[in-house]
């Protein structure tokens, strides 16, 4: 862990995520992926009531992927467990079509493995299904604004797997690792514990804002790890053709 | 291949020993038609539907001929017979096809017709009979184990694939359950009344399922004894009040370390029960750091007043001081409170012991 004596208050260059929410905005264009019928009508009509341009749902990977570019949505409301491809190789398909897009997932079971997948993949924000209307309309809202939803069980997750990654014993050798900083270890564990930004931001004493991008920092360097260790498998295996 | 190295042998060894043959025209004929039929046998043999009990009958049928060839051309008094090794193949074969009964009877044929055809035996004559009379039970021994391996092998490949398949058909199964219970649950709570209460029951039967499902992933294939994961065991406490965070991956500690833990833990929340309320919230996070464990317990609670422990102790009451300070203390770790208007936290640190596992 390296050391960073007094925590800069200002944050390091984290412009892109933070739309302004000054200007009257336009309804949020949201598209549901769910299997499950009832879900999606379920979900499709709480987002709709709340003032969200549902535009469009689909049953399965497949249908989502060939969806996705003439919705174009801003958010995708996925469900990990989906006839394939299933919600991780959604994640990184649309991703890659549209970088600018947000994909929160909802999801029933505790897969917590898929849903660390889903993060590396890309996903900003995760929600377990027993949560409220109320949890759920908030949660595309901030991740619509380019802001990430973490659980506390995501944090722990998350905290696992740079611990896992930094460890030289376990797994194969990775020279190029990413670390946290210590603010951000510390940050993350706050999550962890269950503590809402604002908690966190009192504690810490430093701006909600900061604490924001301290945690949008911990997921965009699992996710850079993720794709460089993607580009490095591909080449390993000869697959860097085009 | 050892069929034709013994034929060579065969051939090698007859040429040295060619002045003995009373007949050697007719010897020769013999070790060619032993060459015929070797390269018949290897030819016959590649093809696992060919190899019939005929066909390993006429070899040793042939070897036994062979054997009984040898006075013939030689004389009575002969040293070596024609065949000589050569009569190994079919024994071999035989002992691996049949395994140790098929070795024992056909070591005692050739031992049989060996002895049969000689005018006296030697002692290197018995040395070889009697190598002949252990090498086919045992060759068909080890045949026979490493059929029967193989046949465990492919039976546990299938009980693997048969026993994913069922987590992968259960999975889906579970992820309809938990769907629909989220929906009640979500359902009922907005329509109230009776349609809460509903509610509530399917959340709380949902997040048992999703433990239960965790629970069931986390089992490895094999079972150490003496060892316990403490992902598993702490998110096992976790309810739609308790929020329980774990690294993701097993965190094995010794067993009875593990039952300490969640006591600990258990402890803890049973005092944001009492002290806060039936339906406070309260996270637990689990962090694996290398070669020590850290738990954490925290709730939103008015937090304990300064003291208040000292004074439970002085007076005797050491519930919280026992349960979760001496459990702590006895697995050689520290608890710590921190405590507040921000509520109360408890830091549980323990060594990890002598690392365990590969």
């Amino acid at each position: 862990m390296r050391e960073t004596p007094a925590a800069p208050a200002s944050d390091p260059a984290v412009s892109e995520a933070a739309a302004p929410a000054s200007a009257e905005p336009a309804p949020v264009r949201v598209m549901v992926v769910d299997d499950h019928p009832m879900w999606r009508d379920a979900v499709e009509r709480d987002l709709a009531a709340a003032g969200f341009d549902v535009v469009g749902v689909a049953a399965d990977g497949r249908q989502a992927l060939a969806r996705f570019p003439a919705c174009r949505p801003q958010v995708l409301v996925l469900d990990l467990q989906i006839p394939e491809p299933n919600g991780v190789a959604v994640t990184a398909e649309v991703l890659r079509h549209d970088p600018s897009a947000r994909v929160l997932i909802l999801s029933a079971s505790g897969e917590q493995g898929d849903v660390l997948e889903a993060v590396k993949a890309g996903a900003t924000g995760y929600l377990v299904k027993s949560a409220s209307r109320e949890e759920l309309i908030d949660a595309v809202r901030r991740v619509a604004a380019g802001d990430t939803v973490f659980t506390a069980g995501l944090a722990g997750l998350v905290l696992g797997e740079f611990r896992r990654l930094a460890d030289p014993g376990a797994g194969p050798e990775d020279p190029g690792h990413p670390e946290l900083t210590e603010r951000e270890t510390e940050v993350l564990k706050m999550v962890a514990k269950g503590m809402s930004y604002k908690q966190i931001a009192e504690r810490l004493v430093l701006s909600h804002r900061t604490v924001q991008n301290h945690v949008q920092n911990t997921l965009r360097k699992l996710q850079m790890h993720n794709r460089v260790e993607l580009t490095r498998w591909a080449i390993e295996r000869g697959l860097d053709g085009d | 291949m050892l069929r034709v190295v013994f034929w060579v042998n065969t051939v090698a060894v007859n040429l040295w020993n060619a002045d003995n043959f009373q007949r050697p025209v007719a010897g020769v004929v013999v070790v060619v038609l032993l060459g015929a039929w070797t390269a018949y046998v290897l030819h016959a043999c590649a093809d696992a539907a060919r190899r019939t009990p005929v066909l390993l009958g006429l070899d040793l049928a042939v070897a036994v001929a062979a054997l009984v060839s040898s006075p013939l051309l030689k004389g009575e008094g002969f040293q070596a017979t024609v065949p000589g090794f050569w009569v190994a193949g079919p024994l071999l074969a035989l002992a691996v096809r049949y395994g140790v009964r098929g070795g024992l009877l056909a070591g005692a044929v050739l031992a049989g017709t060996d002895l049969l055809v000689r005018a006296e035996v030697s002692q290197g004559n018995y040395g070889n009979v009697f190598l002949l009379l252990i090498g086919g039970p045992v060759v068909g021994y080890m045949a026979d184990s490493l059929r029967r391996m193989a046949a465990e092998r492919d039976r546990a490949q299938r009980e693997a694939a048969a026993e994913a398949e069922r987590v992968r058909l259960g999975r889906a199964v579970h992820d309809g359950v938990l769907q629909v219970l989220a929906l009640v649950q979500r359902r009922g709570a907005e329509l109230g009344g009776e349609g809460a209460e509903l509610g509530r029951l399917a959340g709380e039967q949902e997040a048992a399922l999703r433990r239960l499902i965790q629970a069931q992933d986390a089992v490895g294939p094999e079972d150490r004894t003496g060892i316990a994961d403490l992902t598993t065991a702490l998110a096992a406490l976790g309810s739609s009040r308790v929020s329980v965070a774990t690294p993701g991956a097993p965190v094995e500690l010794a067993a009875h370390a593990v039952e300490e833990l969640v006591a600990v833990v258990r402890a803890c929340l049973d005092n944001v029960r009492t002290h806060v309320g039936a339906d406070a919230p309260a996270w637990v996070l689990l962090e694996d750091v290398g070669d020590r464990v850290a738990i954490s317990v925290r709730d939103e609670g008015p937090g304990i007043p300064a003291g208040r422990l000292d004074q439970a102790v002085a007076q005797g009451r050491l519930g919280v001081s026992q349960s979760i300070c001496g459990r702590v203390a006895d697995l050689g770790g520290s608890a710590e409170l921190s405590t507040g208007a921000f509520g109360t936290e408890w830091e549980v640190v323990v060594p990890r012991g002598p690392r365990v596992g590969p």
